[in-house]
């Protein structure tokens, strides 16, 4: 727990040390507004923003694209695991051509998965999806590869039905090694879902960047990147902490 | 109860084939505790194995008269193979909590095994916080959950204290005489198999194979005097001379 303080302590600290930085180069040391706004005109133009009701509609399709997103991802990824690692056959067949995706630059696809599925959220969720379902669908199938043998010993003995094996032993017993990957998954879907927001549409955080530097509003668009960030920050949070509830059953003890 | 029917198996990996058991029979009837002794690597294992169902056998079969019984054996591992994830309650349940036992029914039935075992105020613990006795106490607590006719037992106490080994095998022997299971036990103890059981296997090595069986006549219940009678004396020598032979 007294760690845990002390990380908190330190990244605020590092934190505030980068704030002051900012003000500085912003302030005294007489950098033009528009190449970097000042820590208060960012902060007053996202609170008008936020007033205005212009600023939650954008936040909340963000989050919205990624947890959706995520969520397919994970689900895909572990189910096509899954699938490999019950079925031989699958497995020889499927294994080489998912690597080749896999090393593909899913960022590089994405005008072409736009012109495929559209302007509209099918394109941007397949993009985010295309990102999650490589790490965590790696993560699982390591983990289910992983399974201690003796616990297919122990669900064999127990006459098991398919579904109890999936849920109550293979999946429970992978879950450190998926959440690996859904990590991994969680910071490349943030990525994607603005480099989306980027290309096409109106609304999201990515597309709040794009309509700042065209429109030269830099505290906007230093708005907009401070709170990208900062929800990056609050889904790794969540991320560590689910995992320190649910998962610490996988971490010996410290004696 | 459990017939052995010619049963062999031979292993074949990138190193070329092991014979593990060489083919025997044997008829184990309803009730017995057997014990089985042998070096390491003598098949004793893979002979339980089999008979779970968990490996398949080379040539023969395995009959088990226990009438289409959905989960006919419990196993006791040989390290305890706990979910890691459950607490100690939560896996002594899982065999209940996966043939579809009310909870409430459950509850009851692990607490009573957790007294019996003697786990009690380690229900909540992790695997990981136990020792290897006690987890293996746990083990053997989820192995008579729902109550299997057949116990197979493999060296479920070599990681446990003595005193606590005598302790669990009369308990392990009062719950054979009340209720009257088939029971398989594995043993690198030759007084412990002696003690427990009413026969005891000895298998040999290279390549594996029944060396001998021998009846065990002594009183039920046994008890301190039972190691110290002339008769149980008498077998433990005969069963060390054989074991001494054969590593040799
Ligand atoms: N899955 C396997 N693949 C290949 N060989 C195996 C396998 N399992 C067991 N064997 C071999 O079969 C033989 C018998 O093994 P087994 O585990 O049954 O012995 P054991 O009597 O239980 O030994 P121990 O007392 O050390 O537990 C050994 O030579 C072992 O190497
Ligand atoms: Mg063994």
């Amino acid at each position: 727990m007294s760690g845990r303080l002390r990380a908190t302590a330190e990244y605020g600290a590092a934190l505030a040390l980068l704030g002051l930085a900012w003000w500085y180069a912003s302030g005294p040391y007489g950098m033009p507004p528009y190449l970097l706004p000042s820590p208060a005109s960012v902060l007053t133009t996202l609170w008008n923003m936020l007033a205005a009701g212009q600023l939650l509609p954008h936040i909340a399709f963000t989050i919205q694209n990624i947890v959706l997103g995520l969520l397919i991802g994970t689900v895909f990824g572990v189910l096509l695991a899954y699938l490999l690692f019950k079925t031989p056959f699958l497995n020889d067949v499927l294994e080489g051509p998912l690597v080749v995706l896999q090393t593909a630059p899913k960022i590089a696809l994405a005008p072409l998965i736009i012109i495929w599925f559209g302007l509209g959220l099918t394109a941007k969720i397949v993009l985010i999806f295309s990102l999650v379902f490589f790490p965590v669908f790696a993560g699982a199938l390591a983990g289910f590869r992983a399974i201690d043998s003796r616990l297919h010993d122990l669900a064999q003995l127990l006459r098991l039905t398919p579904a109890q094996r999936f849920f109550r032993v293979d999946l429970l017993a992978s879950l450190p090694s998926i959440f690996v990957g859904v990590k991994i998954g969680a910071i490349q879907a943030l990525v994607g879902a603005i480099l989306a927001e980027w290309m096409s549409g109106a609304q999201g955080l990515g597309y709040l960047m794009t309509y700042a530097t065209a429109t030269y509003k830099t505290p906007i668009l230093f708005g907009a990147v401070l709170l990208t960030a900062l929800f990056g920050m609050v889904m790794h949070a969540l991320l560590n902490e689910i995992e320190a509830r649910f998962l610490s059953w996988n971490v010996p003890d410290e004696r | 109860m459990i017939t052995i029917e010619q049963i062999a198996k031979k292993f074949s990996g990138k190193s070329g084939e092991v014979i593990a058991l060489e083919p025997f029979s044997q008829e184990i009837a309803e009730g017995e505790l057997v014990s089985i002794i042998g070096p390491s690597g003598c098949g004793k294992s893979t002979l339980l194995r089999i008979i779970a169902g968990l490996e398949t056998p080379t040539s023969g079969k395995i009959v088990l008269g226990t009438s289409g019984l959905k989960r006919p054996v419990g196993f006791v591992f040989q390290d305890a193979v706990l979910l890691p994830w459950k607490t100690v309650a939560e896996n002594i349940r899982f065999p209940l909590d996966t043939s579809g036992v009310p909870r409430s029914q459950g509850d009851q039935k692990v607490k009573e095994l957790i007294q019996l075992v003697g786990l009690a105020g380690f229900e909540n613990s992790l695997p990981k916080q136990l020792s290897g006795g006690m987890k293996q106490r746990a083990a053997i607590a989820r192995a008579l959950a729902d109550d299997p006719p057949i116990l197979l037992m493999d060296e479920p106490f070599s990681a446990v204290d003595l005193l606590t080994r005598e302790t669990l095998n009369d308990e392990l022997s009062r719950i054979w005489r009340k209720t009257g299971k088939t029971i398989l036990l594995v043993t690198h103890s030759v007084e412990e198999a002696a003690y427990l059981g009413t026969r005891v296997m000895v298998m040999s090595p290279r390549p594996g194979r029944l060396r001998k069986t021998f009846d065990v006549d002594l009183p039920s219940p046994r008890g301190e005097e039972t190691k110290r009678s002339p008769e149980f004396l008498d077998l433990v020598a005969e069963l060390r001379t054989m074991m001494r032979e054969m590593t040799q």
